[in-house]
């Protein structure tokens, strides 16, 4: 299981890495400059493909989390716990990007509007999750309990999305930068760079499994045949 | 009464009976709230128009904090002569078990809120009473969805290492909505908004209220379980 998901990982981590060679050129060159926003709306080529990501990383830690509870076998919990990590680590890409991108457009680092909030308010809940992961005791109950907040963090997503955007409503309202009707040759870029992204989702997903995979063999070997060295 | 409300109301009465006769929780969660409401007096000048504004602001903060105390509170008490154990080997749901707690620590947040509004009409001089019957649902269905993740979380902080210090770190993110829908309720009803004015800050609360209550009591089991 755990060779065959490195395996895995490198094609898709291979696949990834020319997407992402070919991303910049598209995204920079390929596609036309924005007439209002201009150089700065270039970012939004890789700041939505990133939060596309952290949803994706985010939905699997659901689906992940109730495989667990539900059958409670030790591998769902690594694959929710891994999914939580890079989405975290992708949140925290949107949350670094966003900025750039709406300083020169929007005036300022940051507004409270609803998709920042909840953005960054998904940000916190799994900040939670992995102080859950390490201040825990017992390993089996920490599983247990992450998939709990797993399950409701991605839950609460919608009432936070809905609420923040009643929130800010009764205030200035703020100009959505996305637009939808994107042209063609911005459509093809974007679209690309969304797969990419996922890709590479994918691909770090994948590697970080193998490796938590990897590390319960070792664990399971050392038992075996009584090593008793102290973890470093 | 079908078995399960039996048993809930066992439980409940439990922690009620309990804390009637102790009284130490919720004379230390009115205490706590009392002083923040004090606190908040100094950080803002009294009597201007931003203490007026940020009322709201300072009730949730007060009953937050103070609400946190207590639900921790209501798990450590459990630990003591590990009468945990217990309610786990009694034939009770565990449903059922999460809501008897539930409720109790309802009604001792509601008895709080009960008792820092007076305080507030006096402390902050702002007029509470002509606005109560527009203030009580989105009082109501805040603090349910507040003791409904609340107790949940709780039951699992103490069991790690940090203990009740990473209830509110993994409270408040999840509490967003339902603190924005009470503050915001509470802020338009002091405005003078009426009810359907506000009914999409109740539609909010209502909906986080009612889907926490069940999801927690379907994930209450898997926290509880040793």
């Amino acid at each position: 299981m755990g060779k065959q998901l490195y395996r895995w990982s490198r094609i898709l981590g291979v696949l990834a890495l020319i997407g992402m060679l070919v991303a910049p050129w598209l995204a920079l060159v390929y596609a036309s400059v924005e007439r209002q926003m201009g150089l700065a709306q270039k970012i939004f080529y890789f700041h939505v493909p990133s939060a596309f990501a952290m949803y994706a990383a985010f939905f699997l830690v659901f689906v992940f989390s109730i495989l667990y509870l539900v059958r409670s076998e030790k591998r769902w919990d690594i694959w929710a716990s891994c999914a939580a990590e890079v989405g975290l680590l992708f949140c925290t890409l949107v949350l670094l990007t966003g900025p750039i991108w709406a300083k020169p457009v929007w005036g300022a680092w940051w507004v409270w509007d609803a998709q920042l909030t909840l953005t960054l308010v998904l940000w916190l809940i799994f900040v939670a999750y992995m102080m859950l992961k390490s201040y825990s005791e017992d390993p089996l109950q920490s599983a247990r309990f992450r998939a709990v907040l797993g399950i409701i963090g991605f839950l609460d997503a919608p009432l936070i999305h809905y609420s923040t955007r009643l929130w800010r409503t009764q205030h200035p309202e703020v100009v959505r930068a996305e637009k939808i009707g994107l042209p063609p040759d911005m459509l093809v870029a974007f679209v690309f760079c969304s797969i990419v992204f996922l890709l590479l989702v994918a691909a770090v997903l994948a590697r970080r499994v193998s490796l938590e995979l990897a590390r319960e063999e070792l664990e399971s070997l050392k038992a075996r045949f009584h090593v008793t060295e102290s973890r470093t | 009464m079908p078995l399960f409300f039996r048993q809930v109301s066992a439980v409940f009465w439990k922690d009620f009976k309990t804390e009637v006769r102790t009284k130490e929780r919720l004379s230390a969660m009115c205490f706590f709230a009392f002083l923040v409401l004090l606190v908040f007096n100094f950080a803002f000048t009294p009597d201007s128009e931003t203490i007026g504004s940020a009322a709201p602001g300072i009730f949730w903060i007060a009953v937050t904090f103070a609400g946190f105390m207590g639900l921790t509170r209501s798990f450590v008490s459990e630990r003591e002569n590990d009468c945990l154990t217990g309610l786990l080997l009694s034939p009770a749901d565990r449903g059922a078990i999460y809501l008897g707690k539930m409720l109790a620590n309802l009604c001792a947040m509601l008895f709080l809120e009960a008792l820092i509004l007076p305080l507030m009409v006096v402390f902050l001089n702002i007029a509470v009473w002509q606005h109560l019957p527009r203030l009580l649902p989105g009082l109501l269905l805040g603090t349910l969805g507040f003791a409904a993740v609340g107790t949940l979380f709780a039951a699992m902080s103490i069991k790690t290492r940090l203990q009740e210090a990473l209830l509110p770190m993994l409270t408040l993110p999840v509490l967003v909505p339902a603190l924005l829908a009470a503050v915001e309720s509470f802020r338009a009803v002091l405005a003078g908004d009426s009810l359907s004015d506000i009914s999409a800050w109740i539609i909010i609360g209502g909906a986080f209220a009612l889907l926490f209550v069940a999801a927690c009591v379907l994930l209450f089991d898997y926290v509880i379980e040793e």
